[in-house]
This record gives C-alpha cells, sequence and structure tokens, in this order.
C-alpha cells in the first residue's frame, strides 16, 4: 500500500513550475495594471481626485464665502478680488462653486454608494429565494420602476412634506429621494447575474454540504458580483451628479441658500448673454466631473472584463524588441 | 524550420521572405497544403506566449493528417493561424501555402477567396457556430452564393438539398427551412460539415468535432467526415486530444507538445512504435474499453511548460522520467529515426525507444490498489446507497393562464440499484438519458419524492428534520464535473476545505488539521493553502474538489464525470488517485460518466441507461465482453479505440438518429425506434416489441459452464432488458472501414 503522507511528486513538480515562472500573478494586480493602461482612465481618475480636493479645500484661497454679498461688486466678471466674478447679487462665485461642487460629489458619492449596496441585496435576496419571494420583491421593484421619480422629487421638496423640509438641508432631503429611485435597475440586474451565479456548481456544492442559505447569499453571491458593485457604482455616481443638476435646473432640487452645480446653472440660463461666466464656470466644473467619472468608468470595464484586448497587440512589442536588437547588433 | 528560431544574428541579414522562399521550395511539389516553420505568439499579461513555434508539416490531396495533443499544446492555434482566423494581435511568421499560393501576410478580404471555398473549417461546438435566426438552407446557400455569384437559385437549392443528404439527413428538402435549434447538435454537427463541403473545399480543416458530441453521434459524425472526405477528395486536417478518434480516419498523426510537433509518422508508426516519450505516456495515459485486465494507467506528471519563456532544453524533459542533463542542452530537433523514412522524433533517445519498450516501466506506473472490501463477496458487504423504483417525472404544461398538462417526459422511470461498501457504480448511456436527474434526485433528499433513496441506513422518507438530513450529508458528497466552476473563484483552499468542515461544528484547531490531512490524501502541497482556485491546474483544482468531498468523512462519494474537463495525461492521474482512495478508505463511488472506457477502468458494476431506465446492469466485466442488450453493444462499438488496425477492420454498429425525445416515449420497448436487432427482424416479433415493455431479466449462465460444473451455478451478476438478445443487427447499420479501400496501404 501506498504511503497516505508522500506528497504527489507531480504536484511538487507543478509547485516548483509555478514558482519559477511567475504565471501567478493577483487578480488585482491584474485589474490595477489593466487599469493604469488606459491613459484615459487614469487621466479621469485624476481629473475627479482634484476635483474631489478642490471642492474641500479650494474655500480657505479666498476670504468670500456663499453667504457674504459684496455690495461694491455686483455683477462683476473674473478679478483679483473675486476669481470668478461676482453674481447679480453680489456672491463670489469662486466660493459658490467650490461649496456646490462639493454638494454634488457628495450626494453623488452617497447616492451611487448606499444604492449600489441596497441593490446588491434585494437583487441577491430575490435571486437565492425566487418563487413567492421573487415575486412579492419583483412586483414592488416594478411598481417603484414605474412611478413618476420627478413628480415625487417635485412634490417632497417644495409642495408637500412641510416638516420634512423645515427638519432636514434640503441636499440630505434630494439625497433620500434619490436613492429611493436609482437602486430599480441595478437590482434588477443583479438580480438575474445571481440567479445565473446560482447554476453554478460551487453553489450547488455549497447547498449539498448543507450550508444555510443566509451564508451561501453572504459568502459565495455577492463577492463573486463585486467587479460589477465596482462598476455599478461609478455609473451610480455620474448618474446622480447628473439627476441632481437637472433637478435643480428646474427648480426642484436644492433650495437656496444650499448651493450646489444644478442651482448655478439653472439660476444662470436667463443672464448667459449678460453674465456668461455665472453660466459657463458651474457648466465647466460639472462636465470635468461626470465626464472624468464617464472616462474612469471605461477603463475599470476593460480592466474587469477579462475577454477585453487591453493586455494589447504581440506584434507591436516584438517588431520594437527586434528593433532594438537590430540597433545593438 | 524550427532551430532556425534560436540561430539568432547569424541569420538576420537574409530576409524572412527568403528564408521561406526556400524553406518553400523543399515542399513536396504536389502537397496541397505546405505549412512551413509557422509561429504564432500571442501578448499576455505575463509577456509574450510563443504559442506554436515552428509547425511544418505537407498535406498530400486526398489524405488525412490527424494533429494530436493536450489543450495548450498549440493545435488549435495552428488551424486558425492556416485559415487566418487569429486576432490582429496575435503575431504570425512562417509560410502556408495552399496549392502553392502563399496564404500568410494575405488580407483579410483577400483570404476569403480561399475561405470556405478551397480552405474549409469544422470547429468544436456545434451549438454556437450556427446562426439561430436563418434557416439551415440559408446558410448553406449563403456559402454557395458567395463563392458562385453566378450560380441560378435553383441549382444553389438543389445543391443545397444534395449536400445535406449527403451528410445524412433524413427528408432532406423539408429540412432545408429548418432552424438550427430544430436540430439536435449531431444534426447541426452535419450541417456545419455540409457547409464546409459546400464549394468541394481541397482541405477541410476539422477542429475537435466530435469532442461536444455523444460516443454514438460520434461515431456517426465520424462516418459523415469519412464520406465527405471520399465525395470531395479532399485532405483532411483532423485536431483532437482523443488518441482513439483519429486511429481509425489518419494516414498521417502530427504529436504536438508545447506548440511544436514533436513526433510525426505514419499512424502505425506512431501507435505501435512510438519514440518519443511524450507519445508513449499519451498512448498509455488512455484507458482501453476493450481490455479488462486491471493495470494503473499512466499520468505524465508535472504541466506542459510556459511558453513564455524561450526554452533552453527539451521542452517535455522536466516531465519525462528518461530525462538526462543531455536533454537539457538545446532542444532537439524533429530528426528521423531508424525505421519507416517518414517517422520523425523530436528525442535524443529515439534511437532506444519503440514499440518494445513497456510504458509502465518507463514513467513507473502506481501499482494497482487493493480495498480491504475485494476480498469480501459482494452479498456480504453492507449497502450504502439504495434506490428503489425512484422515479422523475416532470410535466408539460401548454397556455399562459390556464396550464394544461399535455404530456410528461419521464426523465427517471422506475430505477433500481443498490451500491455496498468499497464499491464502484457507475451509470452510463447518452447525454438525454436521464443520468444526472438520477444523481440529483439522490442529492436533493427530499421527502415526497417518488420513491424511496435509502443513504447509510437512512431513508428520504424519515428524513424531516435538519437533523437526519445532516446525517445524510455527512454519508454522502458529491465532486463536480467542472473542477473550475465547482470552486468559489473568491476563497482561497483552505476556505474551500474549511466550509465542510466548519459546517459540521468542528473547531478550528481540528479544522487546519484535517485540512494538512486533506491536502496530503490528494496529493496537493500543504503550503498551498493560502491559494486561489486559478493559481491550479485543471487536475490540481479536481484533486482540491475530491478533498472536499472527503472532508467529513463520506462512505459514499458521488462522481458527475469527474474526468472529462481534463486532458488524457492530467485524467490517468485524477483516475489512479480515485482508484487508491478507494481502496485505502474503504470508499464507494457512484459514477456517471459518458466515456466507457473511464467506466470500464475505474468500476466493479456498470448500469447502462437509456430514456430514464436501466437496460443493462450487472458486473462491468461482463456487460462489457458480453453485452446482451442491443443499445450497450451499440455503445460499445461506437467507441473509438486507440489502435489503428483494430480501428480500420473492426465492424461497427452506427445507430440511427439520436435519442428520442422522452416526452412520448413508445409503449413497447423504448429502444425499438433505433434498434439494430429490432430492424432486422421478421414483423411478428416486432410486433412484440412494439407492445410489451422488456422486463429485467436475469442472465443465465452460459450451457458450456453448466455442464461443466457439477451442482447449478448461480446467476451471475448481469440482467437486462430485451426479447432478442441473440438477434443480429440489420445490415445497413453496420460499418467496416476496411472494406471501402481507402485506408488500405
Amino acid at each position: 500500500m501506498t504511503n497516505l503522507n508522500a506528497v504527489d511528486p507531480a504536484a511538487v513538480a507543478q509547485d516548483a513550475h509555478l514558482e519559477s515562472a511567475d504565471v501567478v500573478i493577483g487578480k488585482n494586480t491584474i485589474i490595477f495594471r489593466r487599469f493604469m493602461r488606459n491613459k484615459t482612465a487614469v487621466a479621469g481618475l485624476a481629473i475627479f481626485l482634484a476635483l474631489t480636493v478642490f471642492s474641500f479645500v479650494g474655500g480657505y484661497f479666498t476670504e468670500w464665502d456663499k453667504q457674504t454679498i459684496d455690495p461694491f461688486n455686483i455683477g462683476m466678471p473674473p478679478s483679483a478680488e473675486h476669481y470668478l466674478g461676482t453674481s447679480q447679487a453680489g456672491i463670489d462665485l469662486y466660493a459658490m462653486t467650490v461649496e456646490g461642487t462639493r454638494i454634488s460629489i457628495l450626494i453623488g458619492l452617497i447616492v451611487g454608494l448606499v444604492s449600489v449596496l441596497v441593490a446588491a441585496v434585494y437583487g441577491c435576496t430575490m435571486a437565492y429565494f425566487g418563487g413567492k419571494v421573487d415575486k412579492v420583491m419583483l412586483f414592488i421593484l416594478e411598481a417603484l420602476i414605474m412611478m413618476p421619480a420627478l413628480l415625487v422629487v417635485a412634490v417632497a421638496t417644495s409642495g408637500g412634506g412641510e416638516g420634512l423640509r423645515r427638519d432636514l438641508p434640503s441636499w440630505l432631503l434630494l439625497i433620500i429621494v434619490l436613492l429611493v429611485f436609482s437602486w430599480m435597475g441595478t437590482a434588477r440586474l443583479i438580480r438575474s447575474l445571481s440567479m445565473s451565479l446560482m447554476q453554478r456548481d460551487f453553489v450547488k456544492a455549497a447547498q449539498y454540504m448543507g450550508v444555510p442559505a443566509r451564508r451561501i447569499v453572504w459568502r459565495h453571491l455577492v463577492p463573486n458580483i463585486g467587479s460589477l458593485l465596482v462598476l455599478d457604482i461609478t455609473r451610480g455616481v455620474t448618474g446622480a451628479i447628473l439627476a441632481e443638476v437637472a433637478f435643480s435646473f428646474i427648480g426642484i432640487g436644492i433650495k437656496v441658500p444650499d448651493v450646489s452645480l444644478g442651482v448655478l446653472i439653472g439660476g444662470a440660463t436667463s443672464q448667459v448673454q449678460t453674465f456668461p461666466w455665472m453660466f459657463w464656470v458651474p457648466l465647466t466644473v460639472m462636465f470635468l466631473l461626470t465626464g472624468s467619472l464617464a472616462m474612469m468608468n471605461d477603463g475599470l470595464r476593460d480592466a474587469f472584463d477579462p475577454s477585453s484586448s487591453s493586455s494589447g497587440s504581440a506584434k507591436k512589442r516584438t517588431a520594437l524588441k527586434a528593433r532594438v536588437k537590430g540597433n545593438a547588433s | 524550420m524550427s532551430s532556425e528560431i534560436a540561430a539568432g544574428p547569424v541569420d538576420q541579414p537574409q530576409s524572412a521572405v527568403e528564408r521561406l522562399h526556400v524553406a518553400g521550395l523543399h515542399a513536396p511539389a504536389d502537397a496541397i497544403l505546405s505549412v512551413r516553420d509557422l509561429n504564432v505568439r500571442f501578448n499576455t499579461e505575463n509577456g509574450v506566449v510563443h504559442a506554436v513555434r515552428g509547425v511544418d508539416f505537407d498535406l498530400m490531396p486526398g489524405k488525412t493528417l490527424g494533429i494530436v495533443g493536450e489543450s495548450g499544446s498549440g493545435k488549435s492555434v495552428t488551424s486558425l493561424a492556416i485559415m487566418g482566423l487569429l486576432p490582429t494581435t496575435a503575431e504570425v511568421t512562417g509560410s502556408v501555402r495552399l496549392k502553392g499560393r502563399e496564404l500568410l501576410g494575405l488580407s483579410d478580404k483577400a483570404m476569403c477567396e480561399f475561405r470556405g471555398n478551397e480552405l474549409a473549417m469544422v470547429f468544436q461546438d456545434p451549438l454556437s457556430s450556427l446562426t439561430p435566426v436563418y434557416t439551415v438552407g440559408n446558410q448553406i446557400i449563403e456559402a454557395l452564393t458567395i463563392h458562385n455569384p453566378a450560380m441560378s437559385k435553383q441549382a444553389k437549392e438543389a445543391h443545397a438539398v444534395e449536400l445535406l443528404a449527403m451528410v445524412g439527413i433524413p427528408s432532406p428538402k423539408e429540412r432545408l427551412r429548418a432552424f438550427p435549434h430544430e436540430f439536435s447538435g449531431g444534426m447541426r454537427q452535419r450541417v456545419m460539415i455540409a457547409i464546409a463541403i459546400a464549394n468541394n473545399p481541397r482541405v477541410l480543416i476539422a477542429d475537435e468535432p466530435t469532442t461536444a458530441l455523444d460516443v454514438t453521434i460520434q461515431a456517426q459524425v465520424l462516418e459523415v467526415l469519412h464520406t465527405a472526405q471520399e465525395e470531395t477528395g479532399a485532405a483532411v486536417v483532423m485536431i483532437t486530444h482523443d488518441l482513439g478518434v483519429v486511429a481509425g480516419m489518419a494516414d498521417d498523426i502530427m504529436v504536438m507538445y508545447a506548440g511544436r510537433p514533436v513526433e510525426t509518422g505514419a499512424v502505425d508508426d506512431i501507435y505501435y512504435n512510438p519514440r518519443m516519450p511524450y507519445t508513449m505516456g499519451l498512448l498509455g495515459a488512455v484507458p482501453r474499453v476493450d481490455v479488462a485486465e486491471k493495470s494503473s494507467l499512466v499520468p505524465i506528471e508535472g504541466m506542459p511548460p510556459n511558453l513564455i519563456h524561450a526554452p533552453t532544453g527539451c521542452s517535455f524533459a522536466p516531465r519525462c522520467p528518461l530525462a538526462t542533463d543531455a536533454c537539457l542542452e538545446g532542444e532537439p530537433a524533429l530528426a528521423p529515426v531508424p525505421g519507416p523514412a517518414a517517422h520523425r522524433a523530436a528525442c535524443i533517445k529515439s534511437g532506444s525507444l519503440g514499440g518494445d519498450v513497456d510504458v509502465h516501466d518507463v514513467f513507473a506506473a502506481p501499482p494497482v490498489p487493493v480495498s480491504r472490501f475485494d476480498a469480501i463477496p459482494r452479498e456480504e458487504r453492507s449497502t450504502v446507497l439504495q434506490l428503489k423504483d425512484v422515479r422523475k417525472h416532470f410535466p408539460l404544461t401548454k397556455g399562459a393562464l390556464l396550464k394544461r398538462r399535455i404530456g410528461t417526459v419521464k426523465a427517471v422511470d422506475g430505477l433500481s440499484f443498490d451500491i455496498r461498501e468499497g464499491e464502484c457504480f457507475s451509470i452510463v448511456g447518452e447525454s438525454g438519458s436521464g443520468k444526472t436527474t438520477t444523481l440529483l434526485e439522490i442529492m436533493e433528499f427530499h421527502k415526497d419524492q417518488d420513491g424511496e433513496v435509502v443513504i447509510g441506513g437512512i431513508s428520504n422518507k424519515q428524513a424531516a428534520d435538519g437533523k437526519t438530513r445532516s446525517a445524510m450529508r455527512r454519508e454522502l458528497q458529491m465532486v463536480f464535473q467542472d473542477p473550475t466552476g465547482a470552486l468559489d473563484p473568491r476563497f482561497t483552499v483552505y476556505e474551500v476545505l474549511a466550509e465542510p468542515l466548519q459546517n459540521a461544528g468542528m473547531n478550528k484547531a481540528d479544522t487546519k488539521k484535517r485540512i494538512m490531512e486533506l491536502m496530503k490524501l490528494v496529493g496537493l502541497q500543504p503550503d498551498h493553502v493560502n491559494r486561489f482556485p486559478n493559481q491550479f491546474s485543471g487536475g490540481q483544482r479536481q484533486r482540491i474538489g475530491i478533498a472536499r468531498a472527503l472532508a467529513v468523512n463520506p462512505k459514499l462519494v458521488v462522481l458527475d464525470e469527474p474526468v472529462s474537463a481534463l486532458d488524457v495525461s492530467v485524467q490517468a492521474g485524477v483516475i489512479n488517485l480515485l482508484d487508491k482512495l478507494r481502496a485505502e478508505l474503504g470508499l464507494s463511488y457512484l459514477l456517471v460518466a459518458h466515456d466507457l472506457s473511464v467506466v470500464r477502468h475505474i468500476s466493479n458494476r456498470v448500469a447502462v441507461m437509456y430514456l430514464g431506465k436501466i437496460v443493462e446492469i450487472g458486473e462491468v466485466d461482463r456487460v462489457f465482453d458480453n453485452p446482451r442488450h442491443p443499445y450497450t453493444r451499440a455503445l460499445l462499438s461506437a467507441i473509438p479505440v486507440p489502435d489503428p488496425q483494430l480501428e480500420r477492420t473492426r465492424e461497427r454498429i452506427i445507430l440511427q438518429g439520436d435519442l428520442p425525445s422522452p416526452l412520448g416515449t413508445p409503449k413497447g420497448c423504448n429502444f425499438a425506434t433505433r434498434c439494430p436487432v429490432f430492424a432486422a427482424l421478421p414483423a411478428a416479433k416486432q410486433e412484440k416489441c412494439l407492445t410489451l415493455e422488456p422486463p429485467l431479466e436475469q442472465v443465465a449462465p452460459s450451457p458450456a459452464a453448466q455442464t461443466l460444473a457439477a451442482e447449478p451455478l448461480p446467476a451471475p451478476d448481469q440482467r437486462f432488458a430485451c426479447f432478442f438478445p441473440d438477434g443480429e443487427p440489420d445490415e445497413d447499420m453496420l460499418v467496416v472501414h476496411e472494406s471501402a479501400g481507402h485506408h488500405a496501404p
């Protein structure tokens, strides 16, 4: 009889092979490398980070704030005193832009993160239990999708909800309303993705081992849709920023004295001719914000997608090598 | 030649074109396709992979070249490079000449002139290679239209019908208007072949054309390929990992390893007189369906080299038991070996190897393990699993609001068998015969199942509470078919193995100890527990899957096609491991497999299933050597044997058609619609098959044995369900290749 404790020489050989040939690259390393290879995405990330930093520390570079009125400079174009000019009411635009960017990013990040989290839990639960649970939860989801979000936002932020509006700042109220209406699409996507994961053998294996349902959802399903979640967060952030801008633009989102990019853009549309800086500055910032996120998202998709051609062509590299060799010889 | 790759700066002044031109002149003038110094490189995260390194071959008109090798050996990449179908990111160099015209370097548009016209290809997966939104007629006519714009519509249609008839599709005229989803896998592969031969190609490349199909269908498709080749006179390049498939078909064989041909020659030379240890290992790693003698398989240890680094020595040396220091100095070139002129091998020791060297000695195959249960008669061992009349019927309903039951799919229909301690019981049959449903029924273990499942004395009828169920789960564990899919990619090996143990309530220290034990048990390095599944090879992943199943010390392990996703050489290692574990731990196996050679090698008893019913059951050697049911006979005869002589001369039963849908099973014998014996029976006897359902009958001991023995012999362990087991099969369904004279030397 063979010795039970003997290590299979095949495994040893394979091990030596694996170690010497450094074939093993961590998945995260690969994703990071692929992301870094996409120059546009890296630029997007840099712009986004710069804007975030700007929105937090930008306020220290000027003595003005978003409420103080400068009676000597009303509706002035950019100058040394007011970097980006002032509004009709004499408020410094730079201070307002910093504040507005911060609120927009805050709304974007909170709504993006929380809605994806809600969607993940909701979607996985639907997929795991299936049957009646799935039907009821799907009905709620469909009902929410069909609800006119615009009207609800309008009612919540201006018409009714007096008590709410008294207790909460308008940006928080908007976050809550946006959250309620932003997770359904993702949840449906996650549901279908988890349903296909449920068919995978490792979930079956866990079931046949008698692992309880909650553990399977948490340990097997959620981590395996991780890459989709990351993608959805960046997409959700963009969506939330755009929604905030849109709502504020038509006057039902953020309310003065709170400032956001949408409020600034909306307030300035009627005066594009007379005070062009009031319109173009916040619009540019918004473009930078959503544009950088879109650029990042593209790079992330490339990095996560195993079938992408992100590793590049063999032709270019060998040709380059050959040239180097040719020069050397 | 491949040696030129390493030649470096010396050859630099000579341009590649010149070099290839010279190489092209050496090609025999009458070769239809000649490939010289084909090199393919891909870029990956780890660096540039040199996937094909210097492939040379010449294909003569009407001949068949078999390219054999494990996955990753560069077989498919070679064929795609010839077809010009590689992505633009790949770098292809060398020369591919079709009738003297250079194909490499042609634009995609220029290649289209050749593709589907003089060069045609049959792909592996028939389910995805046809467009689902067009009829098959449309797709055949499309192939004709592109290369014959002047052909009239009627002529094209008539030709399409002809082609469908040639590949053996019944009522071709009507089927022309059918969509791909109305065809089965085998039928779709026939359509693919029809499209490939539509324009009378000179070269037909078949890339694993039967790997995705059942054995009976594989036999049919191989037969169709054979006819297609005879009709068109095309030269065929047959790419496969199955040495049995090419044995009967090919004239020449090229064995590839690590992107290079390591042995080439006529088929008989390769099979009977291999000169390269890798070829010998491959031949020894395949279990044979026609051999009863129990011997361990030959595992080729290790795994293929990483093609990112240029090999400094023989690429097979790290896995070769005969390797010496001399093997590490420079890659051996493909050199002629003593004997027939065309036989070449890339091994410095090829002179001392040959047909008379026993591969078991060379590769040090482990001894056959003996179980403590082997000595005990089967009747005295305790039963670990018993199925009593288990049924699984799926209702087929119609209508959206008010569902009407319009029929029943009898996936499993009255199954009874038992498994004793220490034995391996296998279920075989085509896909759709209910094998997997049977496994699922056992694994589900519900109270309201139709029929009784008893696992280790616990019946499903009393499995109401969670406690009994978890006790049952500890008796029974499962190993899955796809080792990659069965392991959570986000778990380390430690977490994978800890899951069942934690679930059984084991504490941390014990869990750790047990995991180390398990790793050693399945032959894995214990300090690999912190790695992720994607850092292991397929064979190692399957070992992890086996370790997980063994974690809770079960009595019975259910194996669902445990080796079908693995390469031949790796497969041998896993089969040997399963054999060893069964003997040492006293396990019982319930194995489901479509590969009858594997079944014969590993199991003690076997059941043949057809449309949800067992048609023959018994001891494996009895059933395989003396099959009584016509279906068992057909299944066994459909399996290609890696022995060219035998393969060419043996008589084969080719079943007609596919597995009928289990929806409208006939009243009498299920198999009557495809039965070769039934087809040859007189009408009066046919009536019996059609009206009565044959019961499982005991095989009587042979008269010769009975006369020899003094007292009445116990009935042998073999039962079958057929009224006319001794009937001669119908002439039309028998095929012998030699009579066609095609392969006569």
